[in-house]
């Protein structure tokens, strides 16, 4: 059975996560915990949920690292907003607002002066975490106040249902709409095209600029869920939250098959790279690895990904060449019986 | 030998996969001679000086230089037998000096330190030897185009070159400058430096050279005198004979319905350009590269926006959004497929569906069974193989990437069809292909314009040819009364007897 390029390498990562499995639940008596596994789940959607949103910026052919920043101002509103008491769906809907907003301002000053999107959102991304600041509980003093959020239905959402945290299914559902987004719909196919090759895409009628301020904005929208979620587990929101995940959630991606540079890739591969990259963090961290070592894995992994994509990319244009060296060679047997033929 | 020559190549040959590119081609240059080299795109113009400078090998031949006979296998070898080549895009770095630039990556040393004194010393003297006006000190950012093209001579003169090789290099002037740069030819030529000098335009050919070399895929089909040479046969000699006309088509023109351009000024490229395209005809319209060509038809696309002048379809205005005008039932080819035209990863489903979405979506949702009906339908109407639709475009060959772009418009049934250069890198079986489908696209009663820069393509597919010539039009041809001798000529800016002038 002929199986496309997009299901292998899918089919790949999820090979590597069973094995990686195997070999921790071998190896460690408390990987196979209940316990434990609810806790990869849970990490794990957090990350999987701002790749969602930063799987569509890839596509489309940018990167986004301001992702932390902006889980960072998200999750400290919802904080604020959870202490005075608003109703879960206000204080979600605000950070959502304000996520997107952010992303927005990304994609707008992106396209509107032409700038470069690894710097812009690199500066967005301090700025972001410095509205964080700005918004966060001070004391009268000025010093950071630490406060313990006791809105129940706030605090639902971090919380979970027949064993499964709600942010597990928030993560599930919202993967599978991107999945549809992408790949069946006008706006999905856009903004693969844009990812593929801009300037063709501007000559074939698509706007370009709009798919590209709209896929940060989701991405926006996308980095505030997670935020909201995690708040809610924590019980509360501190400066350093969403600290590095601009860098994680990207890598997650590309070990999971979205392409930097764009074209290629989906939530489906995004949501596998998360669970993957959180396993090996958990499995380190059971034996007993201090967090230098953990780094230097998780880097590893992302050559790895990385190489191998590039690997695939030349067998595949090997297979392709042979291909379409075939086919030229049948035009060109053709194109000599016509010749014959006119003689 | 009466004269002394430079440069002498004998019976040098070239193959690309498998198809001659050259053969014997014998170039003689003379000490102290401006040469002029030229042919039809593709006639092996580039490729004999790629060659000769050692960016290819070639598989046959000699070259000598100065009667030695020398081995360039690399453009080292090349800047050793003493050519040089100054580039169109020049090489030069825009932050740093005159001087700093001649001497960029061979500097003169002394005590571990550049030795800024005695290399503005060299220059300098390099300058006055020349009469060049260039000052060492001055920052390439601040100067004109000649005065870059000068200093780009003056670092090919520091490491002695005998032979320079200019590629059209007045491309980026203006018309004040290029007589600059001729004057400063004519210094080098009594200096005794050689130049080897390729241009489209004939006016520059009479003005500067002194000998021309003329080819015709990859020969050379004469060497002439160019102060003397007629323009007619010059061109002559370009082209080969007239082809034979195949069958030509009548076309059924529907004068009420056209594309009217009014007016129309780009920037330094076009200047108030007027013309009318009218449905269930092919409009061909030629130029030399750089006359503003593609800038029209992108005028006209929307892809760019910033002209003045009005653009009408039918009395309407044109929108300046390619989406809207896409809607409207515009499609375009572009010149370059590679950057503007495909998507080289996606599948060829994708590539030719792009485009249709209007028509294959409901609510923003890909109706799959219509989308892939519609790009099996245009993958079996236009031949296009491997008949795979899932496989990624960029594995095709250059002729079924080029008919999955047309597919992508004809499918839909445009009715503004504009096609840049249709047929670049396309073989001859799949050039009389796509010139099938695009009669049968005019029959139909739509509007087709092509640009096209194949003589042969524009004078035999198009009902009427306009030229392009210094931002306007210079000349049209009706009713297929264009041949390929009368284009070449209103190109370069030589008005034909039979034509009618604007």
């Amino acid at each position: 059975m002929k199986i496309s390029q997009k299901i292998t390498r899918k089919l790949i990562t999820l090979a590597l996560i069973v094995i990686l499995s195997a070999i921790f639940a071998a190896t460690t008596s408390s990987f196979l915990k209940l316990i434990n596994i609810q806790e990869i789940l849970r990490v794990a959607a957090y990350t999987g949920i701002i790749c969602v949103g930063v799987s569509f910026v890839l596509i489309s052919g940018g990167i986004d690292l301001s992702s932390g920043g902006i889980i960072c101002f998200t999750g400290i509103i919802c904080c604020r907003l959870a202490v005075l008491g608003l109703p879960w769906p206000l204080v979600v809907l605000a950070a959502v607002v304000v996520g997107a907003a952010c992303g927005f301002l990304n994609g707008w000053l992106i396209t509107r002066f032409y700038l470069n999107d690894f710097i812009t959102t690199l500066a967005t991304g301090f700025v972001f975490s410095g509205f964080g600041l700005l918004a966060i509980a001070k004391e009268p003093s000025g010093t950071v106040m630490s406060q313990t959020i006791r809105n129940r239905g706030f605090l639902m959402l971090g919380k979970h249902v027949g064993g499964f945290y709600y942010i597990v299914i928030a993560w599930v559902v919202l993967t599978l709409i991107a999945w549809f987004v992408q790949t069946r719909t006008r706006y999905g196919l856009h903004t693969c095209a844009t990812g593929s090759n801009a300037k063709s895409s501007e000559m074939s009628g698509v706007n370009v600029r709009r798919m590209k301020v709209m896929n940060f904005t989701i991405c926006g929208a996308c980095c505030a869920i997670g935020a909201a979620f995690t708040v809610a587990y924590q019980q509360t929101a501190y400066l350093s939250l969403g600290s590095g995940m601009g860098f994680d959630a990207v890598a997650a991606c590309v070990v999971g098959g979205v392409m930097l540079g764009g074209g290629k890739g989906d939530a489906i591969g995004a949501f596998l790279g998360a669970v993957f990259m959180t396993i090996v963090t958990n499995g380190m961290r059971k034996y007993g690895l201090d967090t230098s070592w953990q780094y230097v894995f998780e880097g590893a992994v992302i050559l790895i990904a990385i190489m191998s994509d590039a690997g695939f990319a030349v067998v595949s244009a090997r297979r392709l060449k042979a291909i379409s060296e075939k086919n030229a060679n049948e035009e060109a047997l053709m194109e000599a019986q016509k010749g014959g033929g006119a003689q | 030998m009466s004269e002394e020559l430079i440069l002498r190549t004998e019976n040098i040959c070239k193959s690309f996969n498998g198809i001659q590119v050259l053969k014997n081609v014998n170039l003689e240059i003379r000490k102290g001679e401006i040469h002029a080299l030229m042919g039809e795109n593709g006639a092996g113009k580039s490729t004999i000086i790629k060659i000769i400078t050692g960016v290819y090998t070639k598989d046959d031949g000699e070259i000598y230089i100065d009667g030695q006979h020398v081995v360039i296998d690399n453009r080292h070898d090349a800047a050793e037998a003493g050519i040089s080549v100054i580039y169109q895009e020049l090489s030069l770095v825009p932050e740093l000096t005159v001087t700093e630039n001649i001497f960029l990556g061979h500097e003169i040393m002394k005590r571990g330190l550049p030795d800024k004194k005695e290399m503005r010393r060299q220059v300098q003297a390099l300058i006055d030897r020349y009469g060049f006006l260039l000052r060492p000190d001055e920052v390439v950012a601040t100067m004109g185009m000649a005065q870059r093209q000068m200093c780009e001579i003056l670092k090919a003169l520091s490491t002695e070159a005998k032979l320079l090789i200019m590629d059209e290099p007045t491309t980026s002037l203006s018309a004040s400058e290029t007589e600059q740069l001729f004057v400063t030819m004519e210094g080098l030529r009594e200096k005794g430096t050689s130049i080897l000098y390729i241009s489209h335009r004939l006016e520059e050919i009479y003005r500067v050279t002194d000998r021309l070399t003329i080819m015709r895929n990859g020969e050379v089909v004469g060497v002439v005198d160019s102060r003397t040479v007629q323009a007619d046969t010059v061109t002559a000699m370009m082209i080969g004979h007239e082809l034979e006309k195949t069958g030509v088509r009548v076309p059924n023109v529907n004068h009420d319905h056209c594309i009217e351009v009014k007016d129309l000024s780009l920037g330094n490229l076009l200047h108030n350009v007027s013309f009318k395209a009218y449905g269930g005809e092919i409009l061909g319209i030629g130029g030399l590269v750089g006359s503003g060509r593609t800038e029209l038809v992108s005028c006209i696309y929307g892809a760019v926006k910033n002209y003045k002048g009005s653009i009408t379809l039918d009395g309407k205005p044109v929108s300046r959004s390619v989406a809207k005008n896409i809607r409207a039932g515009f499609g375009m080819v572009p010149e370059d497929r590679r950057t503007e035209g495909f998507f080289p990863q996606l599948s060829i489903l994708r590539n030719i569906v792009i485009s249709s979405y209007d028509r294959l979506s409901s609510l923003g949702f890909v109706r799959a069974g219509a989308e892939s009906g519609h790009a099996e339908k245009a993958i079996a109407d236009y031949d296009v193989r491997p008949a795979m639709k899932k496989l990624p475009l960029q594995n095709l060959s250059g002729g079924n990437q080029q008919k999955v772009i047309l597919a992508r418009w004809l499918s839909r049934d445009v009715d503004v069809l504009i096609l840049d250069e249709p047929t670049v890198g396309v073989d001859v079986g799949v050039k009389a292909e796509l010139y099938v489908y695009m009669r049968r696209l005019a029959d139909k009663g739509a509007i087709i314009i092509m640009v096209s820069s194949d003589l042969a393509e524009l004078t035999e597919v198009s009902d009427r040819v306009l030229v392009l010539h210094g931002g306007t039009f210079f000349q049209e041809f009706r009713d297929h009364k264009a041949t390929q001798q009368a284009v070449l000529l209103a190109s370069s800016g030589v008005a034909a007897k039979e034509g009618e002038v604007l």
